[in-house]
């Protein structure tokens, strides 16, 4: 084997095509003769539509076609994915659910002429009094809708009779997904099918969707997203607009293209729900756990599903014999929620590790010494050793490099200059993810490699590391190698989402690289010209474009030489993994990644602003593929943290459920200024269950960074901030 | 098709007897709020818009104790101004507290000064009550999300906030905006330039229709001034303020010889605040005047719900301003 490419800082392989604007993005895409939509959203929060006069739009110039609910061509109802039903189609009857909704597609020949189009459209309600807050008595509840509540030991039991008992109440607001790539859809019927460009994380989901809610065979659908300007969970659905997109379509007979606006963002892809917590842990005076009872609420669509439960990884986290975790959803006319980066786990962990947190200075403890008393050394509720772990190794790494050690326990002791100085840390386990996933490799006559499979890359690198796994594994350049993603019909992949595509994309890579040298060697198998003639996969390795004997590496041949004797243009061969009959004998908890995060915050009391002046990650992520694009990763992941503790907060009018901060002036992200030094680690080894050793970071680096921000504001001023985000007005 | 003429002007004169002459005409200068609110948000409709962005009003002169200031300057060439620097530091800071560079060298100073409320209840089509947008209509912003909006001149009728960072220490400053219409040129200073919402929050200022801010003349600061801007807001750049303030201070042997304060992020107009500026002077620059200052300062507010922070934040904000620009702290 060459080796030595796999985990190197590499630059993205597309990198050149992203910055020279050569990179084809969904909303790039521009067809002959393609129309244009727009879409017409909803001014009430619930009712129905008593009138809708679509003339004057029909009228204005340029206009194709009105859609609405009186006149949408019946569509099947789209099938149920792995992460729940779909979507509600709005324009199934004349009901709204919640403000914003989709009640109309204009189609004109310019963008500008749909858009203006919209505004001509008359549109009377009947609106009825929108269900809207977590605690609305009206409301109808949800429970445990996921099956994933735990009830080990007795919670309550181990509660009354705990030494200490700490029982608190935690918020984290509704955050939108916001991809600078605005997601967009480019529909095109074709000789009886349909080929879509769509900002998807999870083309072979987007394919079946629409194949079945316009009665197609999954083959005559195609999903077309080679580049995707972020998702965050967004696309792991495909919601009404790209439906809506090839709708109009068929309607007009042209390609039609729908990019929604960044305040249709806001209402159409999802959004991280709001929820509400009460956290009751029991504990010995010496800090070790006895009992945990986590109870959250969050906000869910009228008529809709969510699959994000947030109190599911609670069970996992720490070494406690004795608990209960409740899940309630409470439907609401909102838009919809959906999956915004480690849904659930972000929100849950801000309340653990801020409770921890709590019950470290109560009982006197260091914050870390406390998570190592309770550190899990087996999975805590089946009992099985780790496939790995390396969460200790993060505490100390972390606390080494952040110099945790000099904190003064004491609330407000440390000050720099007028500002309050405070150190907080908070830890991290996060759930194994990944799905069965394909591919193939190709080698050429060139003798260079071709990886083809359904996966995407939204941004975090997956070109750059299948290229750099593949070329390890062929002995080539990763320039050498190319990779074809984002297509729908290649080699089925999952979704890039819960931390879950570099796992099994790598594994799809390794077997195929392992098939592709089997058939190598079949085809020489007999080939008295061959030097590799008989031999087995394990007597050779891939080097310099070709294979050799592992036992004398100067004896081999190319793969370009192979194939030219052979007559072949190209050999192929195809690879595939799957994880849940590994699991179910494996004998070992697959581990997700696991991490801590330290963070310094200086606060000025007076004034209430508070900075995040330092952070210091690190993170257990199992075999890393490429040290630039993990590290990038992670600080992207502490960034969106820093915007889930400080900042990100989707506001939903109380009367109306409007979002009343829909644009990027209004709903707070991190700039550059609020983005201090960000030190990342990476520690532990390849995971033992994983086939290459991989774990997904992609969310872990989010998780814990609130509250570590919020455990460093108690100790910089003795305040507890329990309500996500830390504002201003919170800390006067 | 709605949409809109769009003319460029050759000259002043043509230009404001082209927007006097059109009920439907309006103005546009750096485009950095017109096109927003034109195009993206689609709440004000002009059917021709003049662009005057090539006008020769673009730039500063020195003339005698004052910076006469081109209202086609744009912020971040103002910003880099030597006189300003050295004889106007708080305007400075003012400026590069605003936007962005990308918009700073787009937006203009008579834009800036002309630049509508951010309040997202007047910039949402979808929001039917708003008596800037629909006089007589309502106002959604006093019930809804509120932590943007302004507590002094606000009622509720209108709680719409001036945003802008610049008018706060052109405020304090008494700067004279330069105006020319059809019927000739006049002089209104900044102080009484914005007009309190009231019962008619759709006017906004003293301007005619037609009516252009030709340049802005800022008085320069008597030697021995202190003067400086403080904006508090959540996030550490590229956001309006929740509060802020502009304050100019010549203290002679540790009293107050002279005071000028304005706030911003509280006011529906930027906020000149003489009843602070009464205590200041003649007091001893101590802490204690300076909170009964901003005391005086806050008076009267009208809050609502999500705004009442603001008035104890507002009087911080000034207790700091004072201290950071007299050097006093305690």
């Amino acid at each position: 084997m060459s080796g030595g490419l796999v985990g190197l800082p590499l630059d993205r392989v597309d990198g050149p095509v992203k910055v020279t604007g050569a990179a084809r993005y969904p909303s790039d895409v521009s067809l002959p003769g393609q129309a244009h939509a727009a879409l017409v959203r909803s001014t009430v929060g619930a009712g129905r539509i008593s009138r809708i006069d679509t003339s004057a739009a029909l009228a204005a110039p340029g206009v194709l076609a009105v859609i609405t609910h009186e006149n949408a061509p019946e569509l099947a109802d789209a099938p149920p994915t792995a992460l729940g039903p779909p979507p509600r189609f709005p324009l199934a009857d004349d009901r709204i659910v919640h403000f914003g909704q989709h009640i109309a597609v204009v189609v004109a020949g310019t963008p500008q002429r749909a858009a203006e189009a919209t505004r001509l459209v008359e549109v009377e309600y009947e609106r009825v009094e929108p269900v809207l807050g977590l605690d609305n008595p009206s409301a109808a509840v949800e429970r445990n809708a996921w099956g994933v509540e735990v009830d080990h030991g007795d919670a309550e039991g181990a509660l009354a009779t705990a030494e200490v008992v700490h029982d608190e109440t935690f918020t984290t607001a509704a955050e939108t997904n916001n991809p600078l790539g605005l997601f967009a859809t480019v529909a095109q019927w074709r000789d009886g099918g349909l080929v879509v460009h769509d900002s998807t994380q999870w083309p072979m989901m987007a394919r079946r969707t629409l194949a079945g809610v316009f009665g197609l065979a999954e083959r005559d659908v195609r999903v077309l997203v080679p580049y995707l300007g972020g998702g965050f969970g967004a696309g792991l659905r495909t919601w009404a607009h790209t439906i809506l997109a090839a709708l109009a379509a068929r309607v007009v007979d042209r390609p039609v293209k729908l990019v929604l606006t960044r305040p249709q963002m806001f209402t159409s892809v999802g959004h991280r729900a709001e929820s509400r917590q009460r956290l009751r842990i029991g504990a010995t005076a010496d800090g070790r756990l006895l009992a945990i009872d986590h109870d959250s609420v969050a906000a869910l669509g009228a008529e809709e599903a969510n699959f994000s439960a947030i109190v599911m990884g609670t069970a996992h986290a720490y070494d406690c014999a004795n608990v209960a975790t409740h899940d309630r959803q409470v439907r609401l006319n909102i838009p919809n929620p959906g999956f915004l980066r480690a849904p659930g786990h972000a929100e849950a962990n801000f309340a653990v590790e801020s409770a921890l947190d709590e019950l470290a200075h109560r009982l006197r403890v260091d914050p870390v010494e406390l998570r190592l008393r309770n550190h899990a050394d087996a999975h805590p509720r089946s009992g099985l050793p780790w496939s790995s772990n390396a969460l200790r190794e993060c505490y100390r790494v972390g606390a080494e490099r952040f110099g945790w050690y000099d904190r003064d326990p004491e609330p407000r002791s440390t000050r720099d200059g007028d500002r309050l100085v405070g150190y907080g840390m908070a830890g991290v386990t996060f759930g194994w993810y990944a799905a069965a996933c394909e591919a193939t490799l190709s080698i050429t006559t060139a003798g260079t490699a071709v990886l083809r499979s359904a996966a995407t890359d939204v941004g975090t690198g997956t070109y750059t590391v299948s290229a750099q796994l593949t070329a390890e594994l062929l002995g080539l350049g990763v320039d050498q190698v190319r990779v074809e993603i984002g297509d729908s019909d290649l080699p089925p992949a999952p979704q890039s989402g819960g931390s879950g595509l570099a796992a099994a994309l790598s594994g799809a890579v390794q077997a195929a690289a392992d098939n592709l040298v089997r058939a190598f060697l079949d085809l020489v198998a007999d080939d008295g010209e061959s030097p590799l003639r008989g031999r087995g996969p394990d007597e050779v390795g891939a080097a310099d474009g070709g294979l050799h004997l592992l036992a004398d590496p100067g004896t081999g041949e190319k793969y370009a030489d192979v194939l030219a004797r052979h007559g072949l243009d190209v050999l192929t061969a195809h690879g595939e993994v799957e994880f849940t009959e590994a699991a179910r004998t494996s004998g070992l908890a697959a581990a997700g990644a696991f991490a801590a995060h330290f963070v310094e915050v200086h606060v000025d009391e007076d004034l209430g602003v508070l900075r995040v002046a330092r952070v210091v990650s690190v993170v257990d992520g199992g075999r890393i593929l490429n040290a630039k694009t993990a590290r990038s990763q992670v600080v992207g992941g502490v960034v969106m943290g820093i915007g889930m503790a400080l900042f990100e907060d989707t506001v939903f009018d109380a009367d109306t459920g409007r979002v009343a901060n829909a644009t990027f002036g209004d709903y707070l992200v991190p700039v550059n200024a609020d983005v201090p030094d960000i030190d990342v680690t990476f520690v532990g080894g390849p995971d033992r269950f994983s086939p290459t050793g991989v774990k997904g970071i992609g969310e872990v680096g989010l998780v814990g960074v609130a509250a570590a921000v919020a455990n460093a504001v108690h100790h910089a001023t003795g305040r507890r901030i329990r309500d996500l985000p830390i504002t201003i007005d919170k800390m006067l | 098709m709605s949409g809109f003429e769009y003319v460029r002007a050759d000259d002043l004169d043509s230009a404001v007897a082209l927007v006097s002459g059109d009920p439907g005409a309006a103005y546009l200068a750096g485009g950095t709020t017109q096109l927003d609110l034109v195009l993206k948000d689609r709440v004000v409709h002009p059917s021709r818009l003049v662009d005057i962005g090539r006008l020769p009003l673009r730039g500063t002169t020195l003339d005698g104790d004052r910076l006469r200031v081109g209202a086609l300057t744009a912020m971040e060439e103002l910003a880099a101004d030597p006189v300003l620097a050295a004889r106007l530091p708080f305007v400075r800071e003012a400026l590069l507290a605003g936007a962005s560079t990308q918009l700073r060298n787009m937006a203009t100073i008579g834009g800036n000064l002309l630049q509508r409320t951010r309040c997202r209840y007047f910039r949402d089509p979808d929001v039917p009550a708003c008596n800037k947008r629909a006089p007589g209509s309502g106002c959604a912003a006093v019930t809804g999300a509120a932590r943007m909006h302004a507590i002094l001149g606000a009622s509720a009728n209108c709680v719409a906030l001036h945003a802008s960072d610049l008018c706060v220490p052109l405020t304090a400053l008494d700067a004279q905006v330069h105006v020319q219409g059809v019927d000739g040129r006049r002089v209104v200073p900044l102080t009484r330039f914005y007009v309190l919402p009231g019962d008619r929050p759709d006017v906004e200022n003293v301007l005619a229709h037609g009516e252009v801010v030709t340049h802005v003349d800022l008085p320069l600061l008597p030697a021995g001034t202190a003067s400086g801007y403080l904006k508090v807001r959540d996030r550490a750049s590229y956001e309006f303020a929740l509060t802020s303030a502009a304050a100019a201070l010549l203290v002679v042997d540790g009293t107050v010889e002279r005071a000028r304060v304005a706030l911003g992020g509280v006011g529906t107009v930027p906020w000149r605040a003489v009843e602070a500026e009464a205590v200041l002077v003649g007091a001893p620059a101590s802490v204690e005047t300076f909170r009964a200052a901003a005391e005086a300062a806050i008076h009267d507010p009208f809050t609502v719900p999500g705004t009442e922070f603001k008035v104890e934040l507002a009087k911080r904000t000034v207790v700091r301003v004072l201290s950071t620009v007299s050097g006093v702290r305690s």
